[in-house]
C-alpha cells in the first residue's frame, strides 16, 4: 500500500489530470452540441421541407392547399370538398396541366403543386421570418395562395391553337421574365387525377397515352431547333466579334449551288434560290435563312465562341426556374474541338441548327427575350407573389440571368429578325407571324429529323419590335416547315395578346 | 467513507442546496408536464399529474433518506439526475403508451407506467447504495473476482442471449428481459479503477523506453491494456455491439490517462483502436454496413438508412426552440415517424419537441454529472476511490456522448441507451446504482463536531 | 393568433427557460463548491508525519488530515496502520473549533500522546507526538 493519506485531498498531479480530462469531455459535449446545431439550424430547412419529410407528408394529408391565381386574379386552382369531407384540387382549365401539374392524395404532386408545396401547405416557405411566424400558428389550416404570371386567356388559346398536334408554346415578358403562357400538348386531365373518385382512371389514362401528356414539353422537351437556332449563332458571332452587320462571304453564292465543302462534307441550302448570286450580309442572310452564310459564320466564331455564348444564354445547365428544366446542349460533347464539337462538320451543322443541338422551348423563348431586352437575359419566373391567408403579400423579385450581348449588337439582330418577318423576302417564310399594326420580329425554323417524318416546325420572336412586351417560342412536332404551323400559331397568339391590351 | 462512531454520529444533516435544486427541478418538470398536457388536451392541463407526483415523491424520499442517514454527500447529482429522469418520464408520457406493454397480474402497464416503476426502483437502488456502501474493501480485495464475474456475464449473454436488431445484448429471465451488458459496465469500471490505481506507480514512473522519446509502461502492466483492446474489438465482432465496445474502451483510456498521466499512451490507444476498427470494417460485412450507413444513410433511404434519416428529419423539424412537447413527431398513417424511438432515438424525439435549446440543456446536464464525478475524484481519499468515481461518472457521460453522436450522425449508430431518458429497466437500474455509488464516494465524512464547552482550560500550544 | 396558441407558446418557452434557470443554479452551486475547495486546499488543517514505525508507513512520510481522521488497521480508516499492536479502529483525530483533539476508540493497547496514555478527548498541539503500537507520528501544521 502506498504511503498516502486516506483522509486528505488529491495531490496536484491527479488534480491537474482531472481538470484536463474534464476539459476534454467538455469539448466532446460541445462538439455534439455543434452537431445538433448543424442539423437543427443549418440544415433544418432543406430537411424539413423535403417532400419525404414526415411533417410535410402529414401536412399534405391534413392541410388545405392555397389557391393558384393568374396575373389578372383569375383562380386557376382551388379546393373542393368531396364525399367524406376530404378536400381535393380542382383546376380552371385542362390547358393549365403543364405549368400547374396536379396534387393528388394517391399520386403525390407534380408541376407547381409539387415545386411550391411547402408554401401551398402553409409550411412557411424559405423566408426565415415567415417560417418563424408560421410556427406561431398551430398546424396552419390554410396555406399561401400563389399569384402567377400566367394569363389564363393566353394559355387556353395556346393550347387550342396547338390542337391535336404535340408541341409547346412558351410566352414571356422580356422585360421582367414573367411567363405569360407555358403550354404543352397533349394536356392531361389534372382535375381528374386530383379528384379521388376519378384519380386512378385519369392517371392511368395519362400514363398510357402514347402522346406522353405528363411530360412538360415546354420545360423538359428537348428538340432539334433548326434555323431558329441561327439567332444563337448570330449572338455568338457578334459577342465574339467574329461577325458584324456587314459581314459577308464572297464564296457564299457559289456554294449555294455546289454546296459548301467542309472537311469533305457538303453543307447544302437551296431554299432561297431567288437570291441568285447576291452576296448576303447579316440582315439578308437572316431574312432568307441562309444555311451557307450561317455555317461560315459559325466556323468563324469557332467552337469556343459558340460555346461561350451558349453558356451565357443558359445552355449546359438547368435554367433557374420555378419548375424543373432539362438541359439544352450544343453538342453531345466529348469532341476534341473547343466547345466539345467532334469536328468542323459538326460545328458547321450546329451553326444552322442541326448537328447534335438540342433545345428546350423555354431556352429558345429566353433567346428571343434576350434579343428583345437589349442583350440582357431576363430570369424567367412563374410565381410572382405568395399571399398568406391573413393577406400578407411577399413578392418574388424579378431578376436577370446576365448580360449576354451588348445593346447595339442586340439591336442589330433585332433588326434582322424584323426583316425575317416583315421583309419582302422574309414574308415568303414567315408571313403567318405578322400582326396588323404591330411590328413583329422573329425567326422560323424547320428542324430536319432524319428519317421520313415531317420536320419540327419552330418559331421564335417578340413584338412590338421597337419596345417588346412579349417574346415567345413555338414548336409543333412534325408540323412541317416553320412557316407552315409555328409562325401562323405565333401570329394568332400575338394578335389575341395585343387585342386584349388596353 | 469512514466508520466512526463518534458520540452523536450519525445524525441527520440538512441538505439545503440539494433541496433548493430539487425544488427548481420540480418546477421545471411541472412546467414540462403543463406544456405536454396542455398541448394534448387543447386547454390548460397537467399531463399525468399522478405519475409526476409519484416521481417527485420518490425523489423527495431519496432526499429525506440522505438527510436522515446524515451522509454528507454531493448535493448536485441527485437534482440533475432527477431532471434527466423527469424528462425521460415526460417523453414516455408523450409517446403512444402501447409501444411497450407488460401485464402484471390484473394490470396492463403501458410505456409511461413502466418507465415510472423502473425510475422509482432505480432511485431506491441509488439511495440504498448511497447510504449503505461505506467502505471499499469489497472492491480492493476482490477485484479479480469482479473481473471474472463480468466476463462470465458477457459469456452468458453471448451463449444464451437473443438477437435484437443485430446485436446480442438481451437475456431473458422469466418474464423480464434485461441487458447484462449494462451491469458489465459498472463491473469493468470497478475492476479498472482498482487495477489501475494499484499499479499507478508502475504505469506512471517505471516506464520503458521504446524508441526515442517514446516511453511505454513495462510489459506486465501493458498486458491488461492490450487485453482490454482485444476485448473491445472482440465485442464489436462477436456481439455486434459497437456502442459497448466504444464505451468500455473510452472509459478505460480516460482512467488510464488519469492513472499514468501519459498523453502518449492515450494517443497510441486511440490510434490502435481506430486501426483495429478499420481492419474489422474491411473484414466483416456487418461492420462495413454500419459504417456505410453512417457515412451516407440516403444511399438506402427505405432500408438501413431509414432510422437515421428519420431522426435527422426530426431534429430539423425541431429547429431552435422545438415544436413543443406533444406537438412534434407527426404521425404518418398512424405510425410514429421514427422506429424504436423510446430506446434508440429519444434524443431525436426530444430534439424535435424541445429544439436545440432543449438538446443543449440535456447535454449540459450530462456534462454536470461528469463534472461532479470528476470533482468527487479530485477530492477522493485515495487513488482507487478517485478512479472509481471518475470511471462511474465517465460511464454515464461517455454513454451520453456516444448515443447523442449516433443520433446526430456524428458517429455510427449504436444500440446503447441514453442514461435516465431511454426506456429500459436494466439501464435505469444500473444508472441508479452508479449514481448511488458516486454519492457514496463523495462522502465528506462526518461534520467536524462543535468545539467542547470546556475549552477555557487552554493548553499551551507548542507552535 | 388565438389565445390558446399564445398560451401554449408561453408555456413552451417557460419550460425551456426553467431548464436553463435550473442549469444556472447548478452552475452557481458547482462554482461555489470549487471556490470553497480552493480556499481550503489540501492539508491546511494539519498533517501527521511518521517519526518511527515498524515496517510501514515509511518514516518521514506525511498524512494530510481532514477535520476528522481515523487511525487503525481497518482499511476504511483515514490513516491505515499495519501495526500488529494497532486495533482495527484504534483512535480518531478531530479538529474542533480552533484546535486538534485525539480520542482513543476503545483499542486493545491504548494510545499515547507524548508518552502519556490518552483518556477521553485529549487536546493536541502542533509538535505533539501520537503513538499507536510501534508507530509514532507527530502532528504538524498544514502546508499550503
Amino acid at each position: 500500500m502506498t504511503a498516502r493519506a486516506a483522509g486528505g485531498r488529491r495531490e496536484g498531479a491527479l488534480g491537474e489530470r482531472v481538470v484536463r480530462l474534464g476539459i476534454a469531455l467538455a469539448i466532446a459535449f460541445g462538439g455534439v452540441a455543434l452537431g445538433a446545431g448543424y442539423w437543427q439550424v443549418l440544415r433544418a430547412d432543406d430537411l424539413a421541407h423535403d417532400p419525404s419529410d414526415a411533417g410535410v407528408i402529414a401536412a399534405t394529408q391534413n392541410a388545405v392547399r392555397g389557391r393558384i391565381l393568374d396575373r389578372d386574379g383569375h383562380v386557376l386552382a382551388t379546393n373542393r370538398r368531396g364525399t367524406g369531407g376530404a378536400l381535393y384540387r380542382v383546376y380552371a382549365d385542362q390547358s393549365l396541366s403543364a405549368p400547374l401539374g396536379y396534387a393528388s392524395s394517391l399520386y403525390g404532386s407534380a408541376g407547381l403543386e409539387a415545386a411550391d408545396a411547402s408554401e401551398l401547405l402553409g409550411l412557411g416557405g424559405d423566408d426565415p421570418l415567415a417560417r418563424a411566424l408560421a410556427k406561431f400558428r398551430t398546424p396552419s389550416p390554410r396555406g399561401d395562395d400563389l399569384r402567377t404570371s400566367l394569363s389564363l386567356a393566353l394559355q387556353e388559346l395556346a393550347v387550342r391553337l396547338l390542337g391535336n398536334d404535340r408541341g409547346a408554346v412558351v410566352a414571356l415578358d422580356p422585360r421582367t421574365g414573367d411567363v405569360l403562357a407555358l403550354a404543352s400538348t397533349p394536356t392531361f386531365d389534372a382535375s381528374g387525377i386530383a379528384n379521388p373518385a376519378t384519380s386512378r382512371a385519369a392517371f392511368t389514362e395519362a400514363l398510357d397515352d402514347p402522346g406522353q401528356p405528363l411530360l412538360d414539353r415546354a420545360t423538359q422537351g428537348l428538340y432539334v431547333p433548326g434555323s431558329a437556332f441561327k439567332i444563337v449563332t448570330a449572338i455568338a458571332g457578334f459577342a465574339s466579334g467574329a461577325i458584324d452587320a456587314a459581314t459577308s462571304f464572297p464564296q457564299q453564292p457559289g456554294d449555294e449551288i455546289t454546296g459548301l465543302l467542309v472537311d469533305g462534307f457538303r453543307v447544302v441550302d437551296g431554299h432561297h434560290l431567288f437570291t441568285g448570286s447576291e452576296v448576303l450580309d447579316f440582315s439578308r442572310a437572316t431574312e432568307v435563312s441562309c444555311n451557307i452564310w450561317y455555317a461560315l459564320a459559325g466556323l468563324r466564331s469557332g467552337g469556343a465562341g459558340m460555346d461561350a455564348a451558349a453558356r451565357r444564354l443558359g445552355f449546359g445547365a438547368p435554367i433557374p426556374f420555378d419548375l424543373p428544366t432539362a438541359v439544352s446542349q450544343l453538342t453531345n460533347g466529348g469532341g476534341p474541338l473547343p466547345g466539345g464539337f467532334a469536328d468542323d462538320v459538326e460545328l458547321a451543322n450546329a451553326a444552322y441548327g442541326q448537328g447534335e443541338v438540342l433545345v428546350t422551348p423555354l431556352q429558345m423563348a429566353l433567346v428571343a427575350a434576350t434579343v428583345a431586352n437589349g442583350g440582357l437575359e431576363p430570369r424567367p419566373r412563374l410565381v410572382t407573389a405568395f399571399v398568406s391567408p391573413s393577406g400578407a403579400v411577399s413578392a418574388v423579385p424579378t431578376g436577370t440571368l446576365g448580360r449576354v450581348l451588348g445593346a447595339p449588337d442586340a439591336a442589330t439582330i433585332a433588326g434582322a429578325m424584323v426583316q425575317a418577318v416583315e421583309g419582302v423576302d422574309g414574308q415568303k417564310f414567315t408571313a403567318g407571324a405578322q400582326v396588323a399594326g404591330v411590328t413583329v420580329a422573329g425567326k422560323t425554323g424547320t428542324a430536319q429529323l432524319g428519317g421520313s417524318g415531317e420536320p419540327n416546325s419552330w418559331f421564335i420572336g417578340f413584338a412590338p419590335a421597337e419596345a417588346p412586351t412579349i417574346a415567345l417560342a413555338v414548336i409543333v412536332e412534325h408540323g412541317g416547315s416553320g412557316g407552315a404551323r409555328a409562325a401562323p400559331l405565333a401570329g394568332d397568339l400575338l394578335r389575341a395578346y395585343f387585342a386584349a391590351q388596353p | 467513507m469512514t466508520q466512526v462512531d463518534l458520540p452523536g454520529f450519525p445524525r441527520p444533516v440538512a441538505r439545503p442546496r440539494e433541496l433548493g435544486l430539487l425544488l427548481a427541478m420540480a418546477g421545471c418538470l411541472v412546467l414540462g408536464s403543463l406544456s405536454l398536457g396542455s398541448t394534448q388536451a387543447g386547454g390548460l392541463a397537467l399531463a399525468q399529474p399522478a405519475e409526476l407526483a409519484i416521481y417527485l415523491g420518490a425523489l423527495a424520499a431519496m432526499h429525506l433518506a440522505l438527510v436522515v442517514a446524515g451522509r454528507r454527500v454531493d448535493e448536485v447529482l441527485l437534482p440533475v439526475v432527477g431532471l434527466l429522469g423527469g424528462i425521460g418520464l415526460l417523453l414516455a408520457e408523450r409517446l403512444p403508451q402501447d409501444l411497450v406493454v407488460q401485464r402484471v397480474g390484473p394490470l396492463t402497464l403501458g410505456l409511461a407506467s413502466l418507465q415510472l416503476i423502473w425510475l422509482v426502483l432505480a432511485f431506491a437502488v441509488g439511495a440504498a447504495a448511497a447510504i449503505a456502501v461505506r467502505s471499499d474493501r469489497w472492491l480492493r480485495l476482490y477485484k479479480y473476482t469482479w473481473a471474472a464475474f463480468g466476463l462470465g456475464l458477457l459469456l452468458l449473454t453471448f451463449v444464451f442471449g437473443r438477437d435484437v436488431n443485430g446485436s446480442r445484448l438481451t437475456l431473458d429471465v422469466g418474464p423480464v428481459s434485461w441487458q447484462p451488458s449494462e451491469l458489465l459496465k459498472v463491473i469493468l469500471v470497478v475492476f479498472f479503477a482498482a487495477y489501475l490505481a494499484e499499479n499507478r506507480v508502475q504505469l506512471a514512473d517505471a516506464r520503458v523506453r521504446v524508441a526515442g522519446p517514446l516511453t511505454l509502461p513495462p510489459a506486465p502492466y501493458l498486458l491488461p491494456a492490450a487485453l482490454m483492446l482485444a476485448l473491445a474489438l472482440g465485442i464489436v465482432v462477436i456481439q455486434r455491439d459497437l456502442g459497448a465496445a466504444l464505451l468500455f474502451f473510452s472509459v478505460f483510456l480516460c482512467l488510464f490517462y488519469l492513472a499514468s498521466g501519459s498523453k502518449v499512451d492515450v494517443v497510441i490507444g486511440i490510434v490502435l483502436f481506430v486501426a483495429g476498427f478499420i481492419v474489422l470494417a474491411l473484414v466483416f460485412a456487418h461492420v462495413r454496413e454500419r459504417v456505410a450507413n453512417w457515412l451516407d444513410p440516403w444511399a438506402d433511404p427505405l432500408g438501413a438508412g431509414y432510422q437515421t434519416i428519420q431522426a435527422l428529419h426530426a431534429f430539423a423539424r425541431g429547429g431552435l426552440l422545438g415544436t413543443g412537447l406533444g406537438a412534434g413527431l407527426p404521425m404518418v398513417d398512424g405510425h410514429l415517424p421514427i422506429p424504436a424511438v423510446q430506446t434508440d432515438f429519444p434524443l431525436a424525439a426530444l430534439g424535435e419537441e424541445l429544439g436545440m435549446a432543449g438538446v443543449v440543456a440535456i447535454l449540459a446536464c450530462y456534462l454536470v454529472v461528469v463534472a461532479r464525478g470528476l470533482r468527487i475524484a479530485a477530492g477522493a481519499a485515495d487513488d482507487v476511490r478517485a478512479l472509481l468515481a471518475a470511471g462511474l461518472a465517465l460511464v454515464i457521460g461517455v454513454q451520453a456522448i456516444i448515443i447523442a453522436g449516433g443520433n446526430l450522425k456524428l458517429i455510427p449508430l449504436t444500440g446503447i441507451t441514453l442514461p435516465f431518458i431511454s426506456y429500459g429497466g436494466s439501464s435505469l437500474l444500473v444508472n441508479g446504482l452508479i449514481v448511488g455509488l458516486l454519492l457514496a464516494l463523495s462522502d465528506r465524512g462526518p461534520a467536524p463536531p462543535a468545539a467542547p464547552r470546556r475549552a477555557r482550560r487552554v493548553r499551551q500550544d507548542r507552535s | 393568433m388565438d389565445p390558446l396558441t399564445l398560451t401554449l407558446w408561453v408555456i413552451r418557452l417557460a419550460f425551456l427557460a426553467a431548464l436553463y434557470a435550473f442549469l444556472a443554479l447548478v452552475a452557481r452551486a458547482v462554482l461555489r463548491d470549487i471556490r470553497a475547495a480552493s480556499r481550503d486546499p489540501a492539508g491546511a488543517l494539519g498533517r501527521l508525519v511518521v517519526v518511527a514505525s515498524a515496517r510501514t508507513p515509511a518514516v518521514g512520510s506525511a498524512f494530510l488530515l481532514d477535520a476528522v481522521a481515523t487511525l487503525g488497521r481497518d482499511l476504511g480508516s483515514s490513516v491505515v496502520l499495519e501495526d500488529s499492536f494497532a486495533s482495527a479502529r484504534h483512535a480518531v483525530l478531530t479538529f474542533r473549533g480552533r484546535g486538534w483533539y485525539v480520542e482513543d476508540l476503545g483499542s486493545t493497547n491504548g494510545t499515547l500522546v507524548n508518552g502519556e496514555p490518552v483518556t477521553g478527548a485529549r487536546s493536541l498541539g502542533f509538535g505533539d507526538e501520537v503513538q499507536i503500537g510501534e508507530t509514532r507520528m507527530r502532528l504538524e501544521r498544514g502546508i499550503r
